[in-house]
C-alpha cells in the first residue's frame, strides 16, 4: 500500500498542474478572441486578392497575343531550386499544431528531392526552425518571433528576398506550408504554390472577352508589383492565419490537459481513501489484538 | 442607366458593397472613369479618392493609398492597402473621419506632391457632407 504522504504529494502536485494549463487555456481564449477577428477581417482580402491574381494569370495564359512575358507568370518546366517558407509558432504546448506543418514540409523535402530538385527552406517560428537545426536540415534563413507577433514591415522583408531572387531567376518557385484557423476546434494545413503563379485552373472560355487590357508601357511594372503585393500579403496573412489556428490549439490542448488532470486528482483520491481506510483498519486490529492478549 | 457592382476591400474588411452609378478612380497614369459594362481593365492605383457616384446621385469619398483595381463587364473589384471613407452620420463623425483621412495621407505621401491636391479633395468632399 502506497504511502499516505505520498499519495497526498501527488495529488497537491497534480491540482497545480491542473491550475496551470487552466490558466494557460483562458489566456489563449482570450488571445484567439483577438487573433481570430484579425484574421477573419483579411480573409476577405486575401481571397479577392488570389482571385484577381488568378483571373490576371488566366487572362495572360488565355490571350497568347498578349505577349506578356513575366516570369511570375510563366509556367516553369523542370525547377531546379525552390523555396519553401514554413510557419510555425514561438511556442509548444498546443498540441499538433507545429508537427503537422514540419511533417508537410518533408513531405515535400522529400518530393522535391526524388525530382533532383534543390529546396532552399526559409522557416518563421521557434519550434519548427528547431526542430530542422536539430535534425541537421539546412535552413537557408530563419526568423524567430515573427509568427507570435505577425508585423508587416518585417513579413515584406523577410519576403523580398525570394521575390527578389525568383525574379532574378535564382529560384523557380515559391511554396508556403502553414497551419490555419478553420474553426474554434480545427486547424486547416495549407501547402501553397504562390510562384509562378498557377494559372492551370483557369478554363479560357471564347464567350468572356479574354483580353487583358493594361495601358502598354505600364504593363511590366504594373504586374511586377501586383505579384509584390500578392505575395507580401500572402505571407502577412499566412501569419496572421497561423496566430490564429495556434491560439485555438493550444486552447484545445490546455483543455484536454486540464480534464485530464481532473481525472487524475479523481482517481489519486479513491487510492488515498482506500489506504487511509487501510490505514485505520489496521490500527484498529493492532488495538483490539492489544486487548484480547491482556485477558 | 445601368449600374455597376462595386467591392472596395481593405486589409481590414471591406470598406465599400454595393451598386454605384459610376466611380472615379486614381490611376497610376491619371484619374479615369468607370460606367457600367465597362471593358476588362485591370491597372494600378495610387494615392488619392476614390469617387462613387449611387444610385441617388450622391457623392461618396473614399480616400486610399496604393491599390489595385479590377474592371469586368459585371463588376469592379477594388484592392487597397489603406482607406478612409469619408462619410459619417453627424459633424464630428465626418470631422473624425477627415481627420483620419489626412493622417493616412501624411503617413502614405511625403514623396508625392499630389499631396496638396488630395487633401483639398477630401476637404471639399467632407464639405459637401456637412
Amino acid at each position: 500500500m502506497a504511502n499516505l504522504k505520498d499519495i497526498q504529494r501527488q495529488i497537491k502536485s497534480v491540482s497545480n498542474t491542473q491550475k496551470t494549463t487552466r490558466a494557460m487555456k483562458l489566456v489563449s481564449t482570450a488571445k484567439l478572441r483577438r487573433a481570430e477577428e484579425l484574421a477573419r477581417r483579411s480573409r476577405l482580402y486575401a481571397v479577392k486578392m488570389n482571385q484577381v491574381i488568378a483571373e490576371i494569370a488566366g487572362r495572360i495564359k488565355c490571350s497568347k497575343i498578349g505577349g506578356i512575358d513575366n516570369r511570375c507568370f510563366a509556367k516553369i518546366e523542370n525547377p531546379k531550386v525552390v523555396d519553401i517558407i514554413f510557419v510555425t509558432a514561438d511556442k509548444g504546448l498546443c498540441g499538433g499544431f507545429n508537427i503537422q506543418t514540419i511533417k508537410a514540409v518533408k513531405k515535400l523535402l522529400k518530393e522535391y528531392k526524388s525530382q533532383n530538385v534543390k529546396v532552399r527552406l526559409r522557416g518563421i517560428g521557434k519550434k519548427g526552425v528547431e526542430f530542422f537545426k536539430y535534425n541537421e536540415v539546412e535552413l537557408f534563413d530563419s526568423v524567430i518571433d515573427l509568427s507570435s507577433k505577425p508585423d508587416k514591415a518585417r513579413s515584406d522583408k523577410f519576403i523580398a528576398a525570394s521575390i527578389e531572387d525568383y525574379k532574378d531567376g535564382k529560384i523557380d518557385g515559391l511554396h508556403i506550408i502553414y497551419n490555419g484557423f478553420k474553426n474554434m476546434m480545427t486547424q486547416e494545413l495549407h501547402v501553397n504554390k504562390l510562384l509562378p503563379v498557377d494559372s492551370d485552373q483557369y478554363e479560357c472560355e471564347e464567350t468572356q472577352s479574354s483580353m487583358l487590357e493594361i495601358e502598354a508601357q505600364d504593363e511590366e511594372h504594373m504586374l511586377d508589383s501586383l505579384v509584390n503585393r500578392y505575395v507580401e500579403y500572402a505571407i502577412y496573412y499566412a501569419l496572421i492565419d497561423s496566430v490564429a489556428a495556434e491560439h485555438s490549439a493550444r486552447m484545445q490542448a490546455m483543455e484536454t490537459a486540464t480534464s485530464n488532470a481532473k481525472d487524475m486528482v479523481k482517481s489519486l483520491k479513491v487510492k488515498f481513501n482506500k489506504a487511509r481506510q487501510a490505514a485505520i483498519t489496521t490500527e484498529l486490529i493492532e488495538i483490539i489484538s492489544g486487548v484480547e492478549s491482556m485477558k | 442607366m445601368d449600374t455597376l457592382k462595386l467591392e472596395i476591400l481593405t486589409p481590414n474588411g471591406l470598406i465599400y458593397d454595393g451598386e454605384a452609378m459610376s466611380v472615379t478612380l486614381p490611376g497610376e497614369e491619371g484619374e479615369f472613369g468607370v460606367l457600367a459594362n465597362h471593358s476588362s481593365i485591370s491597372t494600378l492605383l495610387e494615392a488619392g479618392v476614390i469617387d462613387i457616384e449611387k444610385e441617388d446621385k450622391s457623392v461618396e469619398s473614399i480616400l486610399i493609398s496604393w491599390g489595385v483595381v479590377n474592371v469586368d463587364e459585371k463588376k469592379v473589384i477594388v484592392l487597397v492597402e489603406g482607406a478612409v471613407a469619408i462619410r459619417g452620420e453627424s459633424e464630428s463623425a465626418i470631422a473624425q473621419a477627415l481627420g483620419e483621412a489626412k493622417e493616412l495621407i501624411s503617413s502614405i505621401a511625403d514623396s508625392n506632391p499630389a499631396i496638396a491636391s488630395v487633401s483639398a479633395k477630401i476637404e471639399s468632399a467632407a464639405k459637401r457632407l456637412i
